[in-house]
């Protein structure tokens, strides 16, 4: 017998590979399994609706507006700090809600 | 058109009815399609450990079913699928309960004598690295294009070639002694 060649490799290689498993109720276990689909758009919908509600509240907030007037006239101010904080809290928190629902799906 | 791209058109079309509708009965049709190699390159991972290989299994389907907004149709749902597997296979090493059970699979003992070409290719494929393992189950044994292998096992096309032909170059090495019987009855 002459040493092996790539091709014959291969076809062993092949061969030692049972082929696909049977099902045998595999489907079905698997379906039993699956969760409920998510929609979507409830969750960006309420998302939105509630920014929408917290800047209408927040707009006429006398610190935010003084926050905001001292950030145009680049002035550090608290009120500006407490702006920035305000800011940094949604983002982290959008993050954070946004991170956990990718690991949960 | 091939049956492949026909089959790959047939599960794109189930996929999408699966995303957009939450269609679960063209999501079982996809289940039932690719049950049987997911599973047979778990078991082929897991060193024939078809408990803990199915059990991956179904954590696979239930992850693609979770990820199949993800799916762009960029790679055959069968290589996603895959990918999807190994995946899970890497995890699941990471856990020390199942990492221990993959360990003791690897340490069994080979046979005390070899048998014949086909046992000794089994036990060359044991002997190879990891790495080089994996790319010839996919690429040899799971049917995979070199470009499919690095798209599921995450590696670079060119590392993916390079393992292919290594291990089958160690393979033939190793079983170059079939030239000689008489040096195989020597060789336990």
């Amino acid at each position: 017998m002459n040493a092996p060649d790539d091709e014959m490799i291969e076809t062993l290689l092949r061969r030692e590979f049972e082929g696909p498993v049977p099902d045998d109720g595999f489907s079905e276990r698997v379906m039993r399994r699956l969760p409920p689909r998510r929609r979507r758009w409830p969750l960006w919908s309420g998302a939105l609706l509630g920014a929408v509600a917290c800047a209408l509240c927040l707009a006429d907030a006398p610190w935010l507006q003084a926050g905001w007037r001292d950030w145009r006239a680049g002035e550090l101010s608290p009120p500006l700090l407490g702006t920035w904080l305000l800011m940094l809290a949604v983002a982290w928190l959008a993050a954070a809600w946004g991170l956990a629902d990718r690991a949960e799906r | 058109m091939t049956d492949s791209a026909a089959e790959a058109r047939i599960d794109h079309a189930l996929a999408t009815r699966a995303r957009l509708d939450g269609d679960r009965q063209a999501f079982e049709h996809l289940v039932r399609r690719h049950q049987g190699m997911v599973r047979a390159q778990l078991r082929k991972l897991l060193r024939d450990d078809d408990a803990a290989a199915d059990d991956l299994a179904q954590e696979t389907f239930v992850l693609a079913w979770r990820k199949l907004d993800q799916f762009r149709g960029e790679a055959r749902f069968s290589t996603w699928l895959h990918r999807i597997a190994y995946t899970c296979f890497l995890q699941s090493r990471r856990s020390p309960a199942r990492h221990a059970a993959a360990e003791a699979m690897e340490t069994l003992e080979a046979p005390a004598q070899r048998i014949d070409l086909q046992l000794d290719i089994e036990r060359g494929m044991r002997r190879l690295s990891a790495a080089e393992q994996a790319v010839l189950l996919h690429c040899a044994q799971l049917g995979l294009s070199h470009e499919e292998a690095a798209y599921v096992l995450a590696m670079p096309l060119g590392t993916v070639k390079t393992h292919a032909l290594r291990g089958k170059a160690k393979l033939k090495t190793w079983l170059a002694g079939w030239r000689d019987p008489a040096a195989l009855e020597e060789t336990p």
